[in-house]
């Protein structure tokens, strides 16, 4: 996937190389950041069967489908895990660090509880999921130790929300000097297979499938700023533990939070989008460890039982800094294409170029 | 009430008349009765004249008489042996008061008599109402409350504590289908209000007779029948605003026209009748194009043909519904998404009795309807100015139902303290559509015997018993039902009753999947019935008119037991998904009390009620209450002033703050908190009168308080949160209208 998304900028890279190799100019060549465009994303459709990666300065969008990986790896000074939340996977600890010890009795206890499954019945989820805002923050699966008898085996359910469901998994991660080493199985088998995992700090994560091994799906760390996908957040729900239940969301917008790239929602009645210029962006705040700036905020879509057209707001824009530093307004059009949910739309303008 | 005064007086010379028999009637009072009739035995009757005088030539056989007059109860008495002059009171009849009713009965009878309690709600009360839908009768009656369901425009309904899927809403005894099946959770405002006779409600399980979801009780709608006039018309025309908002005859606001006309040859009698409600919808908060109360067309046509012979009457009805309610999507920079509901529903009647001998008669009603519902969702391009139907998976469904009912009912009278009556009560049902999965549908056939024994004049006792079969769901056992009541005093009934309820698991329930990233919701078809076990009695107390001043009370009292109720819960087979299990138990009980009075032109009726409904996480956390309790207070006043041909009517509820129980958890202690939904209150003003003969204006102010939504402090019930505010009304809203009306 990587290699594909690559593909149109090296050769953009290539030519731009090509007509400024010409002239005398010593200094490195510098694309300039798109000015405007206007994105329909290529989610899927009404299955909402991808994430889609945009960068706002390329106009670039990389849809990568939400089954691709199961565990995200933190190539940060950190050694976390996070589980696939654009699946609703959801995972759950033994008392166990033998991998192969893991079985009928850790699977029976997580289905008596529901704990592993998505939904306003499960009251225990928030516990079981990562952090939504912020997920290197608080994975559901701790920080790896470098204590290697701290790492417990995981019971892992692969996410059964807008996919098909898959058998559990248990896994269990160690150190490896500065990478890491999964052990994985199912959850009843009595053997298991490990990986090695080496860090690549060009990327925020490296994804793993457990089919495939090491996988690509998200662009480089400093390629892209804003995903749309359908993933696992929160609501709140008095019941339920720690009063929020952990739920899953069509048309979550994240900002690459991990990647430099920050964001701020402005609303209409502040300051309309069309006359929004640069002397607007001194006052605004961005944000940089929420990726839910723009999360749900731009959308409504009601419930089963609210058969009130889903739509995008347009009462509210975001304006979001780029990685270097380009400041872009960016207004959602639609939620849908002909009706269609997972083909939204937006446009957005360079308001400040960067550095 | 029969209250009777035998005497003769010696004001006339004896012996003036040896062979001639001279009677009068008169009322308490003593004031003359003018032609009313005396029945000699079985022979014809005669009628008095004038003064109320009427002469005999000899003494009847048994010496029996009976008299009978327009406007009073009638009379079976014996002629006082030994005189030849008799005074006959006639008590004047209190149809004022209590009405004719037929909700559980073979045949109508004084509502006094029946062994249900039933409230009737009159035409005349409803014309004082002015309503546009059928809510508007019954939003100030006590036990009674309404929530709106803004998304999709209807109104759900809540009898005594129970949920509208409790409630069998019928008209002429024959059960209504809507958007969730078969007599579930209808929404009771696709009723054209012109064509309602009155509306009884009989609280408490009527599931003997009537079958599944009969549970919470009965509100039997009776339509206008052919009347004594060869022939006769009305129109009605009714302009409302929806709170501020108004537009004349079309667009804001709420619009009526109505017509209908009826005739008479022979044996036959005919009707027909149109009505056109354009309600406009309420914004709200909204200031785009998005309403808070969704606007609404409905068109209803009606025709109906009668045959009434000596001994058989027969009367088929056709009444037909075409509903569209708008969702407007918001504003948006592409796409604009709208929705429209489309209802049309086709609702056959053939309603009859046949008397083929004295001791025996056959009743029955029966149903056919044909109900759809569309979901159209449109799409406008903002940009392109386009719109166009939406190819999106799901954005066009239709669900439609179907179903047939056809209650059969034979009385056979053993002499006059032993009446049987034996019944038939079929109901086939199948559903399709849009997240229903294919389903065979459902055949539900059912027998039912009841009787009614009055061993003497004041005790009467109704003992029922209903076996079903159901094709679905194993349907509960014998179902038993046992209705009476004893006349204490003269003016003093009391009714007790208990019976067996059960409410039908619907079509919804049963087969209806909704799948999607968050929601794993399966219909479960292995579900069964819930079940009641209900107790109700009611003191009825009529005392004796004073001077102009007429009073009736009514004190009643429930408790209902249901079992296996069905609740959402985890699959165990597997746990991603949602589905529904007899699981839960449910409770409510309470106390009602209804004080009429009658002075001059002045009719009060003043309702309190005080009703539990049961806390079902008493059962998980034993130190919050069992039952959470709610009070109402009803006042509904009509104001006649005679010299005026004019009436001031008001119409008023409270509805008490209502509370219930919710789990919190924090860390990992569970814990109870009561959560409020607010009380509010609600008033109706109308004021009448007649301008020219026929004609009558009404003009008045709906919702004179002005409440649009009260607050609950429960934190959203579902994940869709939401919940704090329950939307009640739109606002104050001012009405005027005409009916005029000609019979000949």
């Amino acid at each position: 996937m990587k290699h594909l998304r690559f593909l149109p900028m090296t050769a953009l890279l290539a030519a731009v190389s090509f007509f400024s190799s010409c002239s005398d100019d010593p200094d490195p060549v510098v694309v300039p950041p798109n000015e405007e465009g206007l994105i329909e994303v290529d989610g899927g459709g009404a299955t909402y069967p991808n994430s889609v990666f945009i960068s706002l300065r390329s106009g670039v969008q990389t849809p990568v489908a939400r089954t691709t990986w199961d565990l995200a790896f933190s190539t940060g000074s950190d050694f976390k895990v996070l589980i696939n939340g654009t699946t609703g996977a959801m995972a759950s600890a033994t008392d166990k660090t033998d991998i192969n010890a893991v079985g009928a009795t850790e699977i029976a206890a997580a289905e008596a509880s529901g704990e592993l499954v998505m939904g306003f019945t499960n009251m225990l989820g928030i516990l079981h999921v990562d952090d939504a805002a912020d997920p290197l923050s608080n994975p559901t699966i701790a920080a790896v130790s470098a204590t290697e008898a701290n790492n417990l085996v995981y019971l892992l359910s692969r996410g059964a929300s807008g996919v098909d469901a898959k058998p559990w998994k248990k896994i269990r991660v160690i150190r490896n000097g500065e990478g890491y080493t999964l052990q994985h199985a199912d959850a009843d088998a009595t053997t298991f297979t490990s990986l090695n995992i080496s860090k690549d700090s060009d990327d925020n994560f490296v994804y793993v499938n457990f089919e495939n091994g090491v996988v690509n799906v998200e662009p480089a760390k400093t390629d892209w700023d804003i995903v749309w996908t359908a993933g696992t957040s929160e609501t709140a729900f008095p019941a339920a533990t720690n009063g929020k239940l952990a739920y899953f969301y069509q048309d979550l917008v994240y900002h690459n939070i991990y990647g430099g790239t920050s964001a701020v929602a402005v609303l209409e009645e502040t300051v309309p989008f069309a006359e929004f210029d640069e002397t607007d962006v001194p006052s605004l705040v961005f944000n940089s460890d929420n990726r839910l700036t723009i999360g749900s905020t731009w959308r409504y879509t009601g419930g089963p039982s609210s058969p009130n057209p889903p739509s995008a707001f347009d009462t509210i824009y975001y304006v979001v800094k780029d990685s270097d530093g380009n400041v872009y307004k960016l207004r959602f059009l639609s939620l849908t294409k002909d009706g269609e949910r997972g083909k939204p739309s937006f446009e957005y303008e360079l308001v400040e170029a960067g550095n | 009430m029969m209250i009777l005064w035998l005497g003769a007086f010696g004001t006339y010379p004896e012996g003036l008349a040896q062979t001639v028999l001279k009677g009068k009637v008169v009322t308490e009072k003593g004031e003359a009765i003018p032609h009313a009739t005396v029945w000699l035995g079985d022979a014809q009757g005669k009628v008095a004249d004038e003064q109320g005088g009427f002469v005999l030539g000899e003494l009847p056989n048994g010496s029996s008489l009976r008299i009978s007059a327009v406007g009073f109860e009638t009379l079976s008495t014996q002629w006082p042996a030994g005189l030849n002059e008799a005074y006959f009171t006639l008590a004047q009849s209190t149809s004022d008061l209590e009405q004719v009713v037929i909700t559980g009965s073979f045949e109508p009878q004084s509502a006094r008599n029946s062994v249900y309690q039933v409230r009737s709600i009159e035409a005349k009360e409803i014309s004082k109402r002015a309503p546009m839908i059928l809510q508007d009768v019954l939003n100030t009656q006590v036990g009674i409350r309404f929530s709106q369901d803004n998304a999709v425009g209807s109104s759900n309904m809540e009898l005594l504590g129970m949920s509208g899927q409790n409630v069998k809403i019928l008209i002429d005894g024959v059960p209504m289908v809507g958007r969730q099946g078969t007599s579930n959770e209808i929404n009771i405002n696709q009723i054209d209000v012109n064509q309602i006779e009155r509306v009884e409600i009989v609280e408490g399980p009527m599931s003997v007779v009537y079958g599944a979801d009969a549970l919470a009780g009965v509100i039997n709608i009776i339509t206008k029948k052919s009347s004594d006039n060869t022939w006769g018309l009305s129109v009605r025309v009714q302009e409302e605003s929806v709170g501020s908002s108004y537009s004349p005859f079309t667009g804001d606001g709420n619009h009526q026209r109505a017509i209908s006309g009826t005739g008479m040859v022979n044996n036959w009698n005919f009707g027909l009748g149109y009505s056109q409600n354009r309600f406009g919808g309420w914004k709200g908060d909204y200031t785009g194009r998005q309403y808070q109360w969704l606007p609404r067309n409905q068109d209803f046509a009606n025709a109906r043909i009668g045959l009434a012979k000596e001994a058989i009457s027969l009367d088929y009805q056709l009444d037909f519904l075409h509903e569209t309610v708008f969702t407007y999507g918001p504003e948006a920079r592409l796409e604009m998404i709208d929705q429209n509901f489309v209802t049309d529903r086709w609702m056959h009647r053939l309603l009859g009795q046949w008397d083929l001998s004295s001791e025996f008669a056959l009743s029955w009603q029966g149903g056919w309807t044909n109900y759809k519902r569309d979901s159209e969702t449109w799409v406008s391009n903002v940009r392109t100015g386009e719109k166009y139907l939406s190819t999106a998976p799901g954005a066009q469904a239709t669900i439609k139902y179907n179903g047939f009912s056809w209650r059969a009912m034979g009385n056979w009278s053993l002499g006059s303290k032993l009446k049987i009556q034996p019944g038939v009560d079929l109901n086939l049902e199948n559903g399709s559509g849009e997240r229903i999965t294919d389903n065979e549908g459902m055949q539900d056939y059912a027998v039912f015997l009841t009787g009614e024994w009055t061993p003497n004049s004041w005790i009467q006792i109704r003992p029922g018993l209903r076996k079903a079969n159901n094709s679905i769901y194993d349907a509960p056992g014998l179902i038993p039902s046992l209705n009476t009541k004893f006349r204490l005093a003269e003016t003093l009934d009391l009714r007790l009753s208990y019976a067996k309820g059960f409410r039908a698991p619907s079509i919804r329930e049963l087969y209806f999947d909704f799948f999607d990233a968050s929601h794993s919701i399966q219909g479960n078809p292995n579900l069964k019935a819930e079940t009641s076990d209900s107790f109700n009695g009611s003191f009825n107390w009529s005392p004796k008119i004073k001077g102009e001043l007429k009073t009736s009370s009514v004190l009643g009292f429930f408790y209902n037991d249901v079992e296996d109720r069905i609740a959402y819960g985890q699959d165990p087979e597997n746990i991603q998904i949602t589905t529904l299990f007899n699981v839960e138990n449910f409770k409510t009980a309470g106390t009602t009390l209804s004080q009429t009075f009658h002075y001059k032109g002045l009719e009060t009726n003043l309702g309190f009620s005080y009703i539990g409904r049961y806390n079902l996480i008493s059962e998980e956390i034993e130190d919050t209450p069992q039952m959470a309790w709610t009070p109402e207070v009803t006042a509904n006043t009509i104001y006649q002033i005679e010299k005026w041909g004019a009436s001031v009517s008001l119409f008023y509820k409270y509805t008490g703050e209502l509370p219930a129980y919710q789990t919190v958890v924090d860390g990992g202690n569970v814990t109870a908190q009561e959560v409020k939904t607010d009380a509010y209150h609600w008033m109706d003003l109308t004021l009448g009168k007649e301008l020219i003969p026929n004609l009558n204006l009404n003009l008045g102010i709906k919702n004179l308080l002005d409440v649009t939504q009260i607050n609950s402090t429960a934190a959203g019930g579902d994940a869709h949160g939401g919940g704090s505010s329950r939307p009640i009304g739109y606002g104050r809203s001012y009405f005027l209208g005409l009916t005029y009306q000609l019979n000949k």
